[in-house]
This record gives structure tokens, sequence and C-alpha cells, in this order.
């Protein structure tokens, strides 16, 4: 049962909630819109969202001796060609997604036999692996960092995707989600797979595995989310070599240079960062709210 | 595990005692001096003062507000999906990206916020709303008042309001999550229970959220508040992004502190002091969480 208020006190929740979503939306739609614009457009604050759009002349091109015609575009085509071209954006966007599946799958790798074997299998020293797991679940990561980054640096993994990889690979949150999710799986059902003659290996991998698809979903989120957004540590590992750089990394590249006419092309480069997970999260918003219930709350 | 995880706790202990540089090949131990450069340098007593504000402000008010939305989205008879979706957009957008599109909206001259700001100058019923004049105040020495004669504040540019600005923008990126594990801990209150409470006489919607609601969410507010704490010490991107510690050092939080001695000036020691002390914060919160919890569970 549901207490239903006045129709009133209704429209007053909504005014407060309407309010705080502008609050909220607001830099989205700065992005959005210095992303559409002129340069003259954003420094004088005119053109309402998206700008008239009136064709510009890219001067810089022109330098570069080509016709005034070539160089003439849109200031939509020029801030979205600027963001791909004055720094390798490709690049950036390729080395976070590589960063962030490579580190999600190891993670994976390492989480569902470990916790398979701290959840269904019996051996000496179980229960003081276990009590490591929920000791290390204390320890944020950037906490360490300092200390992991030496340790990298003293065996030269500095500026290499390793150095962005490694210290993630082990996720003891992904252990504690996964174990607490198989302890709900009946012995029954690995005793059946067993009998059936299947190893242990692949009893892990072809029956607990599928049954955990869920628990899976919600440690995905968690995961993307952070690595793809991280910034404290590629900024840390990654001091020069901008062939690494993840998007966020770039993105401050952009900003090393920001002089007036670079707004649009640098509110491009963020949208392009941004959009991706945003595009995720409407597409499976039930999902990934019900993910982060699910794990949350363990 | 043991490598990635433990073994890096206690080489920061060990360097924190020492004056280890990269690329030097010793290092002498020092015993305490980093931290007692850390308790009587006021550098460190900036860092200090600036991650407690942040802290002290971020995890109040983020609670505050995901409760508060939680509750309002709750109680809504449609729509709710619309402004849960909405609020949670600043969790998923990556904060480095969206902190550089404050700093525009901030921006003194050109941004959207002290353009409006500035705008209202011009129209008499704003101008008087907002500097009190309404309700006979000194329009010219008001806040407002003085921001539309001698210009608005450049927020990230002033030691009074770089912090309050970083905070701000902290609020609005956390949030969003706290409302998310609200609303899941709210669908956990079993319904009986405000039945029963009806039955019993309870008729406003206050005395239910105090005497129901709220005890019932324990658990739930124990770890939105440790884990936005958590995540608060850590505060870095947006630091980095807009103010470099500044201005006078007003925003030099923690994980700033460490990145910039650590990194940057390669006085590892030193780092590892303040990783020490970081570390020492976050353990103690997640131990009182874990005590916290447990003792609800024995009441339960």
């Amino acid at each position: 049962m549901k207490h239903h208020s006045s129709p009133v006190i209704e429209a007053f929740k909504h005014a407060i909630l309407v309010a705080g979503a502008l609050i909220v939306i607001l830099p989205f739609y700065t992005m959005l819109s210095y992303s559409l614009k002129s340069p003259q457009e954003i420094e004088t604050n005119t053109g309402g969202f998206a700008g008239a759009q009136a064709p510009m002349v890219d001067e810089y091109c022109v330098k570069l001796g080509q016709s005034r015609a070539d160089c003439t575009s849109s200031p939509v085509a020029y801030n979205y060609s600027q963001a791909f071209k004055k720094a390798p954006l490709m690049r950036y966007l390729f080395n976070g997604a590589f960063v962030t599946a490579s580190i999600f799958l190891i993670q994976v790798l390492v989480a569902v036999p470990a916790a398979y074997a701290l959840s269904k299998l019996r051996w000496w020293g179980r229960e003081t692996v276990f009590a490591m797991v929920l000791f290390c679940l204390l320890i944020p990561v950037h906490a360490i960092a300092l200390p992991l980054y030496i340790m990298l640096a003293k065996v030269g993994l500095t500026n290499t995707y390793a150095a962005l990889i490694i210290p993630w690979t082990i996720s003891v949150f992904g252990i504690f989600l996964m174990r607490q999710f198989f302890k709900t799986v009946p012995d029954d059902l690995i005793d059946a797979a067993r009998l059936d003659g299947m190893s242990e290996f692949s009893i892990v991998w072809r029956v607990m595995l599928p049954t955990a698809v869920p628990a899976l979903m919600a440690f995905a989120i968690f995961s993307v989310v952070a690595h793809w957004n991280d910034y404290f540590w590629p900024r840390v590992v990654i001091t020069g070599d901008r062939d690494l750089f993840t998007p966020p990394l770039g993105l401050r590249e952009f900003r090393g240079g920001a002089d007036g006419s670079a707004w649009g092309p640098m509110m491009a480069t963020a949208t392009i960062i941004v959009i991706p997970l945003i595009v995720a999260f409407l597409l499976a918003q039930k999902k990934f709210i019900e993910g982060i219930t699910l794990s949350g709350m363990k | 595990m043991l490598v990635i995880l433990i073994t890096p706790v206690i080489v920061a202990l060990v360097l924190s005692f020492t004056d280890y540089s990269l690329g030097n090949a010793g290092f002498d131990w020092v015993g305490g001096e980093n931290y007692e450069k850390m308790f009587t340098r006021s550098t460190y007593e900036k860092m200090l003062g600036a991650t407690l504000t942040y802290v002290l402000v971020v995890v109040p008010v983020s609670v505050f507000l995901g409760l508060g939305a939680a509750l309002l989205i709750n109680s809504l008879r449609w729509g709710g999906d619309f402004y849960k979706t909405i609020y949670f957009l600043p969790v998923m957008a990556a904060l480095l990206a969206m902190a550089i599109v404050w700093e525009f909206t901030l921006h003194p001259s050109i941004g959207l916020i002290n353009d409006t700001l500035t705008s209202g100058c011009d129209i008499g019923w704003v101008y008087s709303l907002a500097s009190g004049a309404w309700y006979g105040n000194d329009p010219v020495s008001s806040w407002y008042g003085k921001g539309c004669s001698d210009g608005f504040p450049l927020w990230l540019g002033d030691r009074d309001y770089a912090l309050w600005t970083v905070c701000f923008i902290g609020v609005w990126q956390a949030f969003g999550f706290n409302m998310v594990l609200y609303l899941a801990g709210l669908t956990s209150v079993p319904r009986q229970l405000y039945a029963a409470a009806e039955m019993d006489g309870v008729r406003s919607s206050w005395s239910r959220f105090w005497l129901i609601t709220w005890p019932m969410l324990g658990p739930t507010t124990v770890f939105v508040v440790t884990i936005t704490m958590i995540r608060s010490f850590q505060v870095f991107d947006t630091v980095e992004a807009l103010t470099h510690g500044g201005p006078v050092k007003s925003t030099y939080v923690m994980m700033y502190a460490i990145f910039e001695k650590a990194i940057r000036h390669n006085l590892v020691g030193m780092g590892a002091a303040i990783t020490v002390l970081f570390l020492a914060f976050v353990m103690l919160l997640t131990l009182a969480q874990r005590w916290l919890v447990e003792r609800r569970v024995h009441y339960a």
C-alpha cells in the first residue's frame, strides 16, 4: 500500500525534483551546447542551444595553404573533426576500451575460480585465505598507488599497458561478490556434474559461470565505469607516452592548449569521452541500477 | 593478492620513514621526520584542513540529498524513473571531463553561472529579490548587490570560494549514487510496518518517516556514509584539473598531495607518509562501519 498525497503536494514534489534535475543537467547541457557552437557564439554566449550553424572559416587551415572553400565548414563539423585531428583521439578511445576490457576479463578469470574454491571446495587454509580477502576489502586501491608505482618503476614497467592493467587484475571485491553468489548454488548441482565426469575446471566455467551472470553484470558495471573514467592511475604511471593515453588523459592533453578557439573542439572531445557510458547506461538502465543495488548492499 | 595488495602497504610503511627518491641508489632512515613535518608545517596543516573540510561537506550534503531525492522519487505517482535517470547521469560520466565542463560553466567571464547572475542585475525584480531589497535589506551591501557592482566571484580562482566550488562538484557527482542505494534500501522496508503504524495512530508522514523509514534505513545509511567518505578522501580529478591545490593551497587535498610530493617532486618518503596517514583514516572508517553494522545485526 502506498500513501498518495494530494495533487498540490505532488506538484510541489515535482517542482523540487525538476529544479534539482536542472542543476544536474546543467554541465551536460553546457558541454553539448558548446560542442555545437562556433567560437564567437561561445564567447558572446549567443546562438541558443545549438548555435546558428553559420559556416565558419578555419583560419589555421587557410594558413596551411588550403583554399578558403576547403576550410569552411559548419561549427559542429569543425568542432568534432578538430577533436579527432588535434589529438589522436581514436587512439585514446582504443586504449581506453582495450585497458577497460582487459582489466575486466582478467578480473573475471581470477575471481571466478578463486570464488569457486572459496565457496565450494574444502581445503586446508581456506578460512585464512577468506579472512585475507575480507581484510583486503578494507584497502582502497588509491591508498597503495604510490608503493605500486614504485614497484612497477623498479621492474621498468611504467609507460606500458601492463602498468595500466596489472594493479587492477585482482579484484577482491569481485572475489567477494562471486563467492556470495556461488554460496547460493546448491551443492547437488556440482555433485551431479562431477558424477557426469566433468573436471573441476569445466565445472567452474560451464556450470558455475552461467549461474553467476547477474552478479557478473553487476561487477562489470563497477569495473567498467571505474576504469573507463579513471584518471588518477593513468596520470601516475603514464608519464609521457601519448600513445598509451586513456581518454581522460587525452582530454587533459587537449586542455593544455586551451585558448579561446579550442573550447568547441574540447567540449566535443569531452562529449565523445562521456557518451559511450551514458548511452550504455540509457540502454540498460534497469539492469545498471539493479546491478548496483545488488552488489552495493552486500 | 599478497603482491598487489598487502606488500604495497608494508612498502609504504617502510618508505615513510626514509628519504627515498626514485633513481637514487640508496636512502637514509630519517625516523619520524616525515611525520613530524606533516604535523608541524603549514602546508600539511592546510592539506588536512582542506581534506577534512571536503569530506565533512560532501558526505553529509550528498547523503542528505541522496536520501531526500530517494524519498521524493519513491513517493511520486509518476515520473520517478525519469528523475532517477537524470540524477544518475553524473555517476556515469568521467569526472575529469565533467570537471572541465564545470570550469567553463563557472568561468568568470563567459561561464553560464556568472552570465546568468550578471544578467539578473539589470532586471528590477530579480535584483530586488536576490539582493534582499524586497524585505528592506540594503541592496548594495548584500552579496548579490556587491556582485553586481564589483563582479561575481572567480569561483575556482578565489581562495575563499575554490574549496566550496570543488565541494559542490563533488556533491553533484556523488549524490546520484547515494540516491540509488537509498532507493534500494527503501524497497526492503516491509510494507506491513506502515500498515501497523497506521493502526497505532501514526498518521503524519513526518512521524512515519522518523518511526519506521529512518530506523529501517539504518544499515543503508551506515553503508552509504562510509562509502561516500572513502570516496571523498580520494578526491583527485577535480583538484588536479581545476585548481592544482591552489589558490594558496586552499584545495590541497590528500590524494593530490601524494601525487604532487611523491610523483612530481619525487619526494617518495613524504608521499609515503601521507599515504600511511590516508590509509589509517580509511581503515578506521571501514572498521567503524563494520562495528556499526555488526552491532545492528545483533539487535535485529
